[in-house]
């Protein structure tokens, strides 16, 4: 086990590419981390530096304290899971994870007892006499976990391992591969571009855009409070509502103004409302969005019905208002019609308030 | 109206695409196929093509075979999954391909191809050729150029899976609104659980090649004819206990495999029993069930908190039961720890019944009050 901390990593390819610009985290001995990003945001270049299958432009890796930015890959006692499992095809499922531990030279009731031990936490238990070609996609995925664990690394490093799994398959290897972290207490790094595998799996979240970390949180922390609106627009299914305004004074109260539609600015805002940027981006959840046929305040935003979904658990509407489309949620049993004109209703307290010209969230002060 | 009868398509020996397919597709559907890798869904796709021929079957439309009509004559426009993009031509002239075949003005062209770029969101890359775009920019393209001609039968082979999950979620609404707005059916093949939902007017679910079940996505997902369906419908996916009839006293219940808990049987669900002992499993979701930090009159079932997934808007929690796994929903502020006791309301009425993998019976009353406030109000 051991704990990562890099400090101010780049990643510069030939001269020109900087995929990584000066990063700063820590993962701690034990810890389940996802790197979460778009594609092209340096989140696997980031993870090949901490394997070891890349040199490390400028700035320090440390396991345990101790610099390896010299240190080969395989002296690291780090696992890698690839989405190509390269299996042996000609042994079977037992002789593939047997075999990393013969090579290190364990006897044999050793090397059943921790085979059995993987299997087990894989779910391949019943596959252990099959050679991989009998293999489905999914099986051999967890054949190659198994392989990569069984000599028990000090962490493990794992690069979108599920992202073309259907929507079972999906939640299955969530659950294993949480349950491997659980039960084995793994330091893991799990990078990925799908932000709802992130927050289900990770103890902590590192958001990354393009080479720079933009947050770093709990799941928890990313969704509720979003650093700026990169963050906020990335994490959450379905994806959080934009709204372009500026704050105006009205009959002393501080308001949200945009285009026609005016609204009060939360609470906390309102005794620092002339310290607000001029130009601000609210952002607020689908699920935090209420919608209705008629206009109970002249707070309500008036919009047409651009589709609706039904996903029988709930389901989301998309609104088209003059300038922009927003999302909301809503019970199965609020049908509307396509065109349909409605208006939709934002609690302030789930409002979000993010800055035009940074995109930098803008924070409540501490006593709040 | 398009109809499949007795469709099989055999690559080899043994190596069956689909089986023995029989429905029919109505005019101005949307339908989806979905199914797990492997299902055969490619291969009815590109059977309703002409792409491929069926080995034994006939394929129809409107009573006539579709047999002997040559792909370029049935009206149909596809969007493969590879792309197959014209390299050496911009996104632009890819675009407007299918409408220079089809004689229209320049002006039209370009208009048309303006606003689907626009639909889109690529009309920055108009200029650009295929070789210079992201793997996500060259679906849209493949997709763009697949729909912007008017056709009768539109053919989508996981034409957004692809794209990241914001841009996802918006195309996912353009395809509904587009099959709203335009008389054309459109099949849609995928593999992610809310797109076949949210789109589809009817879903075919299939497996190895085999049609497990068409119907609304209501139907599907509410009276699934099996556990494949009902595990493969709906996010997270139904959670299953093998259980075992016993009596006491005269009185049935169900006696949950390896664990304490026992539920009790109403004579509704035990005239369909079919005397057997074993083979019988409950099925469950996770929006159909409470939990409950205590035990109380409607919380009557422990189990045991194993695995927590944070959603944002709530929390999944896997809870042990004996060696059966149950996932339940709570809101985002509820964050049992794991190995705590958490009660469930689990009762047989409001619980999927299953013998040997086939479904006895569904919750009745599962329309009425399903438990969305989690969902629904969990952040508040």
């Amino acid at each position: 086990m051991a704990t990562i901390t890099l400090e101010n990593v780049s990643k510069t390819y030939g001269n020109r590419v900087e995929a990584v610009r000066g990063i700063n985290f820590e993962v701690k001995d034990g810890e389940f981390v996802a790197l979460l990003g778009p594609s092209g945001c340096g989140k696997s270049s980031t993870m090949r530096m901490i394997a070891g299958l890349e040199d490390i432009t400028k700035g320090t890796i440390y396991f345990d304290g101790k610099p390896v930015n010299m240190l080969r890959a395989r002296d690291r006692k780090v696992a890698m899971a690839f989405e190509t499992y390269a299996l042996y095809p000609t042994l079977n499922v037992y002789e593939n994870l047997a075999f990393p531990l013969r090579c290190a030279g364990w006897d044999k009731k050793k090397v059943d007892e921790k085979v059995q031990e993987y299997a087990q936490l894989l779910e391949l238990t019943r596959l252990l006499d099959r050679v991989p070609g009998d293999l489905s996609g999914g099986q051999a995925q967890r054949v190659g976990l198994a392989r990569a664990l069984v000599r028990e690394p000090a962490c493990f490093l794992l690069d979108e391992p599920i992202s073309h799994l259907d929507t079972r398959q999906r939640h299955r290897m969530r659950q294993i591969i949480k349950r491997l972290h659980l039960e084995k207490g793994f330091t893991m790094i799990y990078v990925t571009h799908d932000q709802e595998e992130a927050m289900a799996m990770a103890d902590q979240i590192v958001v990354m855009h393009e080479g720079v970390i933009r947050q770093i949180g709990t799941p928890a922390e990313i969704y509720r409070d979003p650093a700026d609106d990169f963050v906020a627009g990335f994490v959450g299914e379905p994806p959080m509502n934009f709204l372009d305004g500026s704050p105006n004074l009205c009959d002393g109260v501080w308001m949200y103004r945009s285009g026609d539609r005016q609204f009060p600015l939360p609470e906390w805002m309102q005794a620092q409302g002339d310290k607000l940027p001029g130009n601000l981006t609210m952002g607020i959840r689908p699920f935090d969005v209420a919608v209705g046929m008629e206009s109970s305040t002249p707070h309500d935003a008036a919009g047409e019905v651009f589709v609706a979904e039904n996903l029988c658990d709930y389901s989301i509407v998309a609104v088209d208002m003059t300038d922009v489309r927003f999302h909301a949620v809503t019970p199965t049993s609020f049908k509307v019609e396509r065109h349909q004109p409605v208006y939709l209703k934002f609690d302030p307290i789930f409002m979000r308030f993010f800055d035009k010209a940074t995109g930098k969230a803008i924070l409540a002060p501490r006593d709040w | 109206m398009i109809t499949l009868k007795n469709v099989s398509k055999r690559y080899t020996t043994t190596a069956f695409g689909v089986r023995d397919l029989n429905f029919e597709i109505r005019d101005q559907e949307f339908l989806v196929i979905y199914g797990p890798s492997g299902a055969g869904k490619s291969t009815t796709l590109k059977l309703l093509a002409g792409i491929i021929k069926p080995t034994s079957g006939d394929i129809e439309r409107d009573g006539q075979s579709l047999l002997d009509v040559a792909p370029e004559s049935r009206d149909m426009a596809m969007a493969f999954e590879n792309y197959a993009l014209y390299s050496h031509m911009s996104v632009g002239d890819n675009l407007a391909f299918p409408l220079r075949a089809k004689a229209m003005s320049n002006n039209e062209i370009d208009e048309r191809v303006q606003r689907m770029a626009r639909t889109l969101q690529i009309a920055d890359l108009l200029d650009r050729r295929p070789g210079f775009l992201s793997g996500g920019q060259r679906q849209r393209v493949a997709l763009g150029r697949a729909i912007i001609r008017p056709a009768n039968l539109y053919l989508l082979d996981e034409p957004i899976g692809h794209l990241d999950a914001k841009l996802r979620h918006h195309m996912r609404g353009e395809l509904k609104a587009m099959s709203a707005d335009l008389n054309a059916t459109i099949v849609l093949v995928t593999t992610a659980s809310r797109e076949a939902l949210a789109l589809g007017d009817r879903i075919a679910i299939l497996r190895e090649g085999n049609l497990q079940q068409i119907g609304t996505p209501d139907e599907v997902y509410y009276q699934p004819v099996n556990e494949f369906v009902a595990s493969f419908v709906g996010e997270p996916p139904m959670s299953f206990l093998s259980i075992e009839p016993k009596s006491d006293d005269g009185k049935l219940f169900f006696q949950i495999q390896d664990c304490d808990s026992r539920l009790e049987v109403l004579s509704e669900m035990a005239q369909h029993l079919n005397g057997q002992k074993e083979g019988y499993r409950l099925g469950v979701r996770a929006s159909e069930i409470t939990v409950s930090l205590q035990k109380d009159a409607g919380h009557q079932v422990a189990g045991e908190v194993y695995i927590v997934e944070h959603m944002g808007y709530c929390n999944i929690i896997t809870a042990k039961l004996g060696k059966g796994l149950v996932r339940v929903i709570t809101e985002s502020t509820v964050i049992p720890k794991r190995g705590e006791v958490i009660w469930l309301s689990l009762n047989a009425e409001n619980m999927h019944l299953f013998y040997q993998a086939n479904a006895l019976q569904h919750p009745s009353h599962f329309r009425t009050e399903l438990n969305t406030s989690g969902v629904l109000t969990g952040a508040r």
